[in-house]
Order: structure tokens, then sequence, then C-alpha cells
């Protein structure tokens, strides 16, 4: 990225974010926005000025305006009018205005129930992030232009229908909040699932930290919205420890807990703690218990050993939430290293999470521990012909060949 | 804006004894007072219940010309039993309108914008 496209990116959110709220058109938002840019890219010969985020909003509201008043004078038949002279409010506009935040709107907007549940990450991630299409394709595995195909129809959608550019009124919060932080869930699974973080997921993975971030500090009294934010820190904290020299997967129980971020780690659990802080009114919602089982796990590095019992109790409670097949798998690794692996077992078929990997490699795993290696490998296997990543496929084939030769 | 609520429902599920029947009449009398709300609030801008899909009679266009048929346009699990013409200011209050409408049992409630079109005789 050179330094403009920096200074755009890091302009892009809050600027079209405003734009979005002010004119409720997102599609247009983009537009005068990548005009604003266009115009930068010329003007700006001694390098950006001392704000560049307002010097875009003004260029960009400006173009907006034109745009409008050429759209009311095409639908008025009179299609050729001399450009308009600049209006006392284009005068007016100076470039020291204050940008109003709207980036909570835009996420409400971006990941409201009626549009598209596969369109919702991706037209945050444009607009509130201001990642490039190809950037988001490329993040989410789909070609590029199947995701601009996608971006155009849920935007068309929203205009269309109606979705409303405003922060949902506190009877239908709970609802619209949890379309947000599901759509965050199921965008932050995907850079979670590449351990190796090559490539196209390295930069999606601090977006998914910096979004989960903002968010929290938008929305500072949902406590879902915290515990979102505490979960993602924790998990991206162990980052560094999730590869060994080979390049293979580390599982979490083997992994040098002295690697962890431990920034990450400290912003993690201030989430976790702020989240606390804002359920007094009831019992921790489902993503609370999540981000305190990943906070259980990170405790590991000041107290020396994992608190089994307590992560069994939390995935206890979270089953009473979210009865699912991967939270029962979950369930079954805890449940072995507390009443060991044949009790485990038994409940890991019952959770039946066949075709998830995994249910596959925590089978494995239970089998090897009970010395049925020829099961095992043969689960292994399963596994590998699932279409693991590198460093995944890397440590299941070790584990294959080492159930081989027992 | 304006919008359609298009109700779907499964008639044989809701209404196993048709229009004769108790659910038949309950149901019509739960629309009475939904229907009561919108106009009291100065929403409500048209809409009917329809009778049952085994009275409807379906036009059918193609290259050979137009052709009539016995049934609705479409043999589908839940039929088309009726729509309404609210008036809400965006889709969340539209969503609203459409979680209180009533219904007899399982059914879809498909919200539409309208197009903005002028109505003739009013200009």
């Amino acid at each position: 990225m050179t330094p403009l496209e920096a200074t755009f990116r890091a302009a892009g959110g809050r600027v079209v974010s405003a734009l979005a709220a002010r004119f409720r058109d997102l599609d247009l938002a983009e537009e005068v926005f990548a005009d604003a840019c266009l115009k930068a890219a010329r003007d700006w010969v001694d390098g950006p000025p001392a704000d560049p985020a307002a010097w875009l909003y003004a260029v960009a509201r400006r173009a907006a305006l034109d745009r409008l008043r050429r759209r009311r004078t095409a639908a008025a038949h009179r299609p050729d009018e001399p450009a308009p002279t600049p209006t006392p409010e284009d005068h007016a506009m100076s470039l020291d205005e204050p940008i109003p935040d709207e980036r909570l709107r835009l996420i409400f907007v971006c990941c409201h129930p009626a549009v598209a549940t596969e369109a919702r990450a991706a037209l945050t991630l444009r607009a509130v992030c201001g990642l490039t299409t190809a950037e988001i394709a490329a993040a989410f595995l789909v070609p590029e232009a199947t995701l601009a195909q996608r971006l155009v129809r849920a935007r068309r959608k929203i205009a269309a229908a109606g979705v409303p550019f405003e922060v949902p009124a506190s009877d239908r919060w709970p609802e619209r909040m949890d379309a947000v932080l599901s759509t965050l869930e199921i965008a932050y699974a995907e850079a979670h699932a590449d351990a190796a973080l090559a490539g196209p997921h390295a930069d999606f993975a601090r977006e998914m930290l910096a979004l989960s971030a903002l968010l929290a500090r938008l929305a500072p009294t949902d406590a879902e919205a915290q515990a979102l934010a505490a979960t993602i820190h924790l998990a991206e904290a162990r980052r560094p420890a999730r590869l060994d020299d080979a390049g293979a997967m580390v599982p979490l129980a083997a992994q040098d807990a002295r690697e962890w971020d431990a920034a990450l780690l400290r912003q993690g659990e201030a989430f976790l703690a702020a989240s606390a802080a804002m359920a007094r009114s009831g019992s921790p919602g489902p993503r609370a218990l999540q981000a305190a089982i990943h906070a259980a796990h990170a405790s590991r590095r000041q107290a020396g050993e994992t608190p089994w019992r307590d992560i069994l109790r939390l995935y206890d409670a979270l089953l009473t939430l979210r009865d699912d097949p991967v939270i029962r798998t979950n369930r079954a690794v805890a449940l072995s290293e507390v009443e060991g692996p044949a009790t485990a077992l038994l409940q890991l078929d019952a959770a039946a999470a066949r075709g998830w990997l995994p249910f596959h490699v925590a089978r494995a795993e239970l089998l090897a521990r009970l010395g049925r290696m020829t099961e095992a490998a043969a689960e292994y296997e399963a596994a590998l012909a699932l279409g693991p990543s590198r460093a995944e496929a890397l440590f299941l084939e070790r584990r294959r060949a080492a159930s081989v030769a027992a | 804006m304006q919008y359609a609520l298009i109700i779907y429902e499964n008639e044989a599920e809701s209404y196993p004894d048709g229009e004769q029947g108790e659910a038949w009449r309950a149901v019509l009398a739960a629309h009475e007072a939904f229907a009561g709300d919108l106009h009291e609030r100065g929403l409500l801008r048209g809409g009917s219940g329809l009778r049952h899909s085994d009275t409807a009679t379906t036009v059918r266009v193609t290259g050979a010309g137009r052709t009539v048929h016995d049934g609705p346009f479409a043999e589908t699990r839940e039929q088309l039993g009726g729509f309404y013409l609210i008036e809400a200011a965006d889709l969340d209050e539209a969503i609203a309108w459409a979680k209180k409408l009533p219904v007899a049992a399982n059914a879809s409630i498909e919200i539409r914008p309208c197009l903005d079109m002028p109505q003739p005789g009013q200009d």
C-alpha cells in the first residue's frame, strides 16, 4: 500500500459512513469518496493536508450535492441546464468542520437482517473498514467478480427496500446487534481458521481486530459487543504460537504460552471485564461465555495449567444457550481433560458433527489416547480428506504417521 | 414509503375446515383488529384478504397468446392469502407490522417496497 492509499484507507471508514448517513445512500457515498480520492491524488502534490479526512469529506460532500442536483435536474426533464452556481451552503462548508462519527449507524445498515447473509460482512469491511473488493474477495476465497456482484445487489436492496440509516431503538437493539455480532463472528472464523495466516488473511485478521474494537467502543453498553471484541483479541493473541518451525499447526493445549501476545491478551481481558460489568442485569450471553472460555485458556500463561473444570462449566452454561454440534465437540474435548478420553468419546459421538474438521481431529486424538491406533489413523485420514489448510495438514499427517507406527 | 405485506399460508394446515371453520372466523376477526390499528394511525393504504386458492383462475401469457387455466399461478406448499398496503417510515417499521400480522399457523409474510407510480385521477 502506498502512503497515499494508507491515508485514504485510514480516512475512508469515517468519511464514507458520514456521507452515507447524511445522504442515506451507500452507493453515492462510496462513489463520491472515490471521486475525492482521485482529486486528492492530483491535488496533494506537496503531500496530504493537515487533516486529510476533513479535506476528503468536504470534497466528497460537495460532489454528492452536485450529483444529487444533477439527478433532480434530469428527473425534471431539463437535460441541458448549465452547472448550478455554488449555493451559500457550499461556501459555508469549511475544511475544519468536524466529521460526525456515523460508523455505528453504517455497521447496523450493512448487517441488517434484510441484507443477504453472505454480503453483510463484505459490505461492512468495504464501507466501514475501506477494504478493496479484491482484498475482501481474497479473504473469503470467492472470485472478485462474484463478490462485486454481491455488493452491488446488497446496496441496491438497502436503497430500494428502505433499510433505515438509524441506530436501532432499544426494543429492536438486541435483535439487530445480534445480526451484527453474528456477521463479525462468521467473518472472523474465516480469518482464524488460517493458522499460518499467509497471504490475504494476514491483513484480514488485523481488520477484524480493529473492527471488533471499534464496535465495542461505539456500543459501550452492549455486553455482547464487548464480549466479541474480547474473544477476537484473546484468540488473536495466540497467533504467534499456532505454528511450529516446520510450519505445522500447534494445537492450543500444546502451545507455548510465553509466545502469546501479552498486549492483545490484556486488551482482550479488558473487553471481557467491560462485558461482565455491563451484564449485571442478567446472566452472561453466549458471546460472554465464549470469551470467558478463551480467557480461561489464556490464564495458563500465569497459572501454568489450564483450568479445565472451569472451562467445562462454561461449556455447560453455553450449551443451555446454544446447543449445536460445534459447542458439543469443544465440550467433549474439555471433558476428556476432566473425566478422561473414554467418557469424552461417548459424548463426542453424540455430538454428531461429522464432516466438520475439528470433530474428526478431536475424535482422532481421543482414540489415540485410548490406544485405539488403527481407528485413530482412519480418523486422521478422514480429517485430511476434508481439505485442511497446509499447517493443519502437516500436523495431521504427522499425527497419522505416529498412530500408524505405534 | 409504501410497502405491501403479502401473506402466504398453508391453507390446508391453517384452515382445515375452509371458510366455514373456526380458524377462519378467528383469523378474520384478528385481521379486523389489525387493520383497525393501522387505520387509526393513518397507515392503511389498501389491501384485501383473498378467497381460498381453489377459487383462483390464471391467465397464462406465452408467445402463443393468452390462455385461461383453473387454479393459482403455481402449486406451492403455501398459498397467497391476502395482502396489506401500508405506509411505513422504513423497512424496520414495516418489519414490526409484519411481525404483528395475524396468522392461523405457520406462515410467511413477504415485505415488498411499492413502486412510486402516479395514481390515476390524482394529479
